[in-house]
């Protein structure tokens, strides 16, 4: 009893291989140890935001198109143009089969804005980030009413407000402070301050309570067309419970995400578990890969690590999608960076002082965020002795070449070469 | 104070994941959640023992936060730590004494089946415990059998068992010894075509029960029983049918309790990792189709051992058997929790979902490798509830 394919990591990357994967009649696994990124992300799939120096991209495609071409170790040159679209068809439909819907704005970026009142480049986000309504109210220059819930510490509307006020978007626009409270549900032992974005999710997701809550936002948001809410209008059924409060109070609400746990990325983390699971796939929560053997360039098997019970697991095909330092696909030692399963080849500096740059906010970025593992053009992987190994693929963001964070690109990498494995491993078990 | 090898809190990055998917804080805002009871709160206890706070009684040790948590912080077992170790209960709670002694309930209720089953059912009787002793009055209590397993095994089985080359001890647990002798049949059934015979060792209760309710030092002497006598059966394997026991025989013992389980661990195997190791092996024994559909739930403290990746592979391979795999939701039983009037509401809350999915899979079985999962799932659905030995013992009886 063999699987198929052995996927090492449940986050974006890891998933969208294992959907792809599960479709297609594979024996797939994906074993996670503890929950993904995603808890802690926007919500909002990044293609390409910036250019090498900084500048907006306004057309991600069109900047791909150049990038692809120009340079080779890029995972975006690897996965090559036409697969990353399909990979995003493929992942804005099977979301929709769950009942999330991911707007774009055409072949452009569109932007979404952060806690902290930034505003930055995106291309896919749920409908209360980005749709064509919200689009045009704020090109009408309308007021904006930027609300919260009373006592909840995890946002700061005043901020977001003061600097989205520096943004030429927002030059003219009239911002309308305020806070919604809902006075009988604090019957509680709990202090209002403890409350967190999911516990207010869940008050969201009381029925009975919604026309209160209508009320409140209403009566906070005054003549404002457009209401903006920290993202924690429920998890599950969002879209119904949006839809409610739209028509409820007749205005435009709109989702900032929050500190974590971001309820905007949980719910793509629940609609891709769902989708998984629906298409055959089997989840491990809660494991850590901690050795691999290897023969002749080729992985036989996986060892879990949950102390006592640990067990081996083997496979075809093994896709290594464990993230990057904060998940622990890579770890940094004194003076290396390693890839702790395989002991796999990794591009990095030897030189710990060359990781990072001196100002943690510098427009340069630092160099770690794009280091990783080395692959070949398939993302097959090369062992320590420089060997590549056949069967086994790697995805998301423990490849290097790349830097999520300066080029905005961490999503859309981690979707495409997700995708691309899987398409791989499809092609070499139909040989 | 602080133990070095004990500062797992430490490594929480305060990402308030594991509260998403604490199954109490999702049905009752009494909970903080498992982020702030466990290794936020630690910090203060530990500088004030004054500082343990109330709410920790809730936390029903599923040990979800633990599967959940991307910084490995043993999440659980801080709270349960924190819920007895700071603040020492001495006096007697006749409820908590009698739930927590599974084996002493169970010698005197299974020596008088009879009577017991239809005394614990009558209704006066449940009025009175809900009364008198906080026990809900619409739990239903697990009917006890005509003397124990292990009278059963030396009646029934023993002389057969020693035809068998290769042997296995097998750990049977409360549940199977008073309450379902029938599954340590079908055991034995599994084994013995797998080309085991099987063997018992002296047993006393796996201590999860007395862990829960709060005694500790009585665990501690079951545990060095169950270590002494385990540890005496040589070189051969040990399997459980149970995944509580299992959990604690494993895990719970070294880390929790702090003994040294060495002389047995690394024979020991719940017992799908056990059957899956052996069917991967080329040893799968001849079955017939079972003809079956049914959904599989996943008790929570296998989910933390990684086990359900076995459970899953072995029922894969039973011909004839149709399976759902149901989304993971906690039943929300939890040994000894759901039987206490002060938490019925909020277990009930738990369990919703999963009855929910439950219904909607439309299955004619449901499986499950928990014993009181099985409970709490046969008292709020229809369905009767088989564990995977059961299809594997049912499949073996349809061969050809």
């Amino acid at each position: 009893m063999v699987y198929d394919c052995v996927i090492i990591g449940g986050g974006l990357a890891g998933l969208t291989c294992g959907i792809k994967c599960a479709e297609e009649g594979l024996r797939t696994v994906v074993i996670s140890g503890g929950m993904n990124s995603l808890h802690f992300s926007s919500g909002s799939i990044d293609l390409a935001g910036f250019t090498d120096n900084g500048s907006i991209i306004k057309k991600p495609f069109d900047y791909l198109k150049k990038t692809a071409s120009g340079k080779k170790g890029h995972p975006y040159a690897k996965a090559g143009l036409p697969a990353i679209k399909k990979s995003l068809d493929f992942f804005i439909s099977r979301l929709s089969e769950e009942g999330i819907t991911l707007n774009n704005n055409g072949d452009y970026n569109h932007f979404h804005v952060t806690a902290p009142g930034a505003v930055k480049p995106t291309y896919l986000s749920q409908e209360s980030v980005y749709s064509p309504a919200g689009k045009d109210i704020i090109k009408s220059g309308g007021k904006i009413a930027v609300l919260n819930f009373k006592g909840f510490r995890d946002y700061y509307p005043e901020q977001t407000a003061a600097n989205l006020k520096k943004h030429p978007l927002f030059k003219n626009t009239e911002f309308i402070m305020g806070d919604i409270s809902l006075p009988y549900y604090l019957h509680t032992e709990k202090n209002l301050h403890e409350f967190r974005s999911t516990d207010i999710a869940r008050i969201f997701e009381t029925e009975r309570y919604l026309p209160r809550i209508a009320d409140e936002i209403a009566k906070a948001a005054g003549d404002a067309g457009a209401v903006s809410l920290p993202a924690f209008i429920g998890i599950s059924n969002y879209r119904e419970i949006r839809r409610k409060l739209e028509s409820m109070t007749g205005k435009f609400i709109y989702e900032i995400p929050t500190l974590p746990p971001s309820i905007l990325g949980l719910r793509i983390d629940s609609a891709l578990k769902n989708c998984f699971f629906s298409k055959g796939g089997e989840y491990i929560a809660g494991e850590k890969i901690v050795s691999a053997s290897t023969n002749k360039g080729t992985v036989e098997s996986i060892m879990t690590g949950n102390r006592s019970t640990s067990s081996e697991i083997k496979s075809r095909y093994f896709v290594l999608a464990s993230g990057s330092f904060f998940s622990g696909g890579l770890q940094a030692g004194v003076s290396e960076i390693k890839e702790p399963i395989f002991n796999l080849k990794v591009q990095g500096d030897k030189k710990r002082s060359k990781w990072y740059s001196h100002d943690f906010f510098d427009r340069k970025s630092h160099p770690f965020l794009s280091f990783g593992v080395e692959t070949d053009r398939n993302f097959n992987p090369c062992s320590e002795e420089g060997k590549t190994i056949k069967n086994l693929f790697c995805a998301g963001s423990v490849l290097s070449g790349y830097d999520p964070v300066k080029e905005g690109s961490g999503g859309g990498v981690a979707i495409s070469t997700g995708y691309k494995c899987a398409e791989r491993i499809i092609r070499e078990l139909e040989k | 104070m602080i133990k070095l090898e004990n500062i797992s809190f430490d490594h929480c990055i305060k990402c308030t994941v594991c509260t998403i998917y604490c199954p109490v804080a999702q049905a009752t805002h009494l909970f903080p959640g498992p982020k702030q009871s466990g290794p936020d709160a630690e910090r203060l206890r530990i500088k004030n023992p004054e500082l343990v706070d109330a709410s920790l009684k809730y936390c029903t040790n599923c040990k979800r936060c633990e599967i959940a948590c991307p910084s490995d912080v043993k999440i659980a077992e801080i709270i349960q730590n924190a819920k007895w170790n700071y603040v020492k209960v001495h006096w007697f709670r006749p409820r908590d004494f009698f739930m927590s002694r599974t084996d002493l309930v169970g010698l005197l209720a299974t020596t008088f089946s009879g009577l017991t089953n239809f005394i614990i059912n009558l209704k006066i009787v449940k009025v009175l415990m809900h009364l008198f002793l906080g026990i809900p009055y619409r739990m239903s209590f697990p009917s006890y059998q005509k003397g124990t397993f292990t009278k059963l095994y030396k009646k029934k089985f023993r002389k057969s068992q020693k035809a068998f080359e290769k042997k296995a001890v097998y750990f049977h647990g409360c549940y199977v010894n008073y309450n379902n002798h029938s599954l340590g049949s079908d055991l034995i059934k599994v084994m013995n075509a797998l080309g085991y015979g099987v063997e018992l060792a002296k047993e006393k209760c796996c201590g999860v029960p007395l862990i829960a309710n709060g005694y500790i030092e009585k665990a501690k002497k079951n545990a060095s029983y169950n270590i002494d006598s385990l540890g005496k059966t040589g070189e051969s394997i040990i399997v459980s049918t149970s995944s509580s026991c299992s959990y604690a025989l494993t895990h719970e013992y070294p880390s929790f309790l702090e003994m040294d389980n060495s002389s047995y661990i690394d024979r020991f195997d719940y017992i799908t990792k056990f059957i899956y190791d052996e069917f991967t092996a080329g040893n799968i024994p001849p079955m017939g189709s079972v003809g079956i559909r049914a959904a599989y739930h996943s008790p929570c403290h296998l989910e933390r051992m990684g086990g359900v990746i076995h459970t899953l592979g072995v029922l894969k391979m039973i011909p004839g058997l149709e399976l759902v795999v149901l989304n993971s939701e906690c039943c929300g039983i939890a040994g000894t929790y759901g039987f206490k009037n002060e938490n019925y509401e909020i277990s009930q809350g738990v369990g919703q979902n999963l009855f929910r999915i439950i219904e909607k899979a439309e299955p004619e079985f449901v499986i499950t490798d928990c014993e009181t999962c099985t409970m709490q799932i046969e008292m709020n659905t229809r369905y009767r509830v088989l564990h995977p030995v059961t299809l594997i013992a049912m499949a073996l009886d349809k061969k050809g």
